[in-house]
């Protein structure tokens, strides 16, 4: 029984201490020094901040050239498979133009009214509260990774983006920025499990808070109501609680799947976006 | 002639330290990266890492081993030193292994490949869980660790081969 647990611990502890061939450091020190490093990134000291997005922006630039032979391939996959849909694709904007033609007219019409109503009710119109203007940048890393659903973008300190700005890619919301180098910065995407959004259900009063589950076809609605019965084609819009984004904003839609169950996707793919706009509040188009 | 020769030679001997830094820098996720085509992912790092420290361990320094973990994490955006500790833990189980087993068999080490990557893992969750706010998808690294044990042999026959023409070293 002594022996057996003699051996055991001589075994960690060679295993722990021994320098292998050719090996430059012991197992020990490594794990040692990765503890501290876990540790100090942990901790918000200003050198160690400086030193953290100096990484960061190298690191980042090199990702960007050793995962361009993938996105090569990845790019000529997807333009082969537009060019054998493009028949297809064309019919169906076609019908898409007819009728958002309608719409526009129908638009237009509830323009005046809205309009015509606050006078006869002596409202002003609501001013938009955007705070600056919108900062262009292009998104240099878009790879999934099974713990965060994110994207790099090549502003950062520099460029005066900060984090906790919006991101919106085309007029939609797709994220927000979580991490500030000098000349890159993380943007985390709406389909996130960490990104929690206060909206509000079209034709509804029903305040929610849209998840992401790290699909974007597949969001979860949280304090959604029991006895509230979710339909299909349903706009998701932002609510403005909390101050943080602009009230109205489209985010999601609801679907019915292949299965007939009510889900809720995006209304645009936050990994495909290439060029986005960083606010500080809400993107006006 | 004799300096492409050797040029070669130290390319193909440094094979897996390349693979690994490509590994971290490219965030690569095995076959989910291909839209449409397959939906599971495995841990391709883990796979070279216990492979070559159980097998080959001088084709494959811990010090790469540590800063492909940094990179690791600053591309996927993890705590800095999760992925290494991970992999170096990884590495410790595997020299445990290595240094307890008397007759090594290809079907024994793919077994003991399964407390591997359990505690490399679980080291990894307590970084993520303690150190940071990130929240996961359980289900998404359950299958990325089942997929990488099952990779596992289709590996190992490959790098085996791979590695036999060094024999002579």
């Amino acid at each position: 029984m002594s022996d057996s647990r003699d051996d055991f611990i001589i075994a960690i502890r060679y295993s722990l201490l021994k320098k292998g061939t050719k090996q430059k450091f012991s197992l020990f020190f490594l794990i040692i020094f990765s503890i501290f490093i876990v540790v100090l990134d942990k901790l918000t000291i200003p050198p160690i901040g400086f030193i953290k997005t100096t990484l960061k922006d190298v690191v980042y630039r090199v990702t960007v050239i050793a995962s361009s032979p993938g996105k090569f391939i990845l790019y000529t996959g997807s333009k082969a498979k537009e060019h054998f849909n493009i028949y297809d694709e064309n019919r169906v904007l076609r019908e898409e133009i007819e009728v958002l033609k309608k719409n526009e007219f129908d638009n237009s019409f509830l323009k005046t009214e809205n309009k015509n109503l606050k006078m006869a009710l002596g409202l002003e119109a609501i001013q938009d509260t955007e705070e600056g203007s919108a900062t262009v940048a292009k998104v240099i890393i878009d790879q999934e990774s099974p713990f965060l659903k994110s994207i790099i973008i090549n502003k950062g300190t520099k460029h005066n983006i900060s984090k906790g700005m919006t991101v919106f890619s085309k007029k939609y919301l797709i994220g927000t920025v979580i991490e500030s180098n000098y000349l890159s910065s993380r943007v985390l995407l709406i389909t996130d499990l960490n990104s929690k959004i206060p909206t509000i259900i079209e034709d509804s009063d029903i305040n929610i808070i849209l998840t992401g589950n790290g699909n974007k076809n597949d969001f979860i609605l949280e304090y959604l109501p029991d006895d509230y019965q979710l339909q299909p084609n349903k706009i998701i819009f932002t609510s403005g609680k909390g101050g943080f984004l602009k009230t109205g904003m489209p985010v999601a839609e609801t679907y019915l799947n292949k299965k007939n169950e009510v889900k809720v996707k995006s209304l645009t793919d936050p990994q495909q976006a290439s060029i986005v706009r960083v606010t500080k509040g809400q993107f006006r188009n | 002639m004799y300096t492409l020769k050797s040029i070669k030679e130290v390319l193909s001997k440094s094979l897996p330290v390349i693979l690994l830094y490509f590994l971290s820098f490219s965030s690569f996720e095995s076959l989910k990266q291909f839209p449409n085509l397959v939906l599971f992912s495995f841990n391709f790092h883990m796979i070279i890492i216990y492979f070559y420290i159980l097998k080959f361990p001088e084709y494959l320094g811990i010090g790469h081993i540590f800063v492909a973990g940094i990179i690791n994490d600053v591309v996927i955006g993890t705590p800095l030193g999760s992925s290494s500790l991970s992999f170096l833990i990884m590495c410790f189980f595997t020299t445990y292994i290595k240094n307890v087993t008397l007759r090594s068999k290809m079907s024994a080490e793919w077994f003991t490949f399964i407390p591997a990557i359990f505690f490399s893992n679980l080291v990894f969750f307590v970084i993520i869980n303690n150190f940071s706010n990130l929240s996961f998808y359980y289900i998404e690294l359950l299958t990325n660790s089942f997929f990488t044990f099952l990779f596992f042999p289709v590996f190992y026959f490959l790098f085996v081969n791979y590695q036999k023409q060094f024999k002579n070293d």
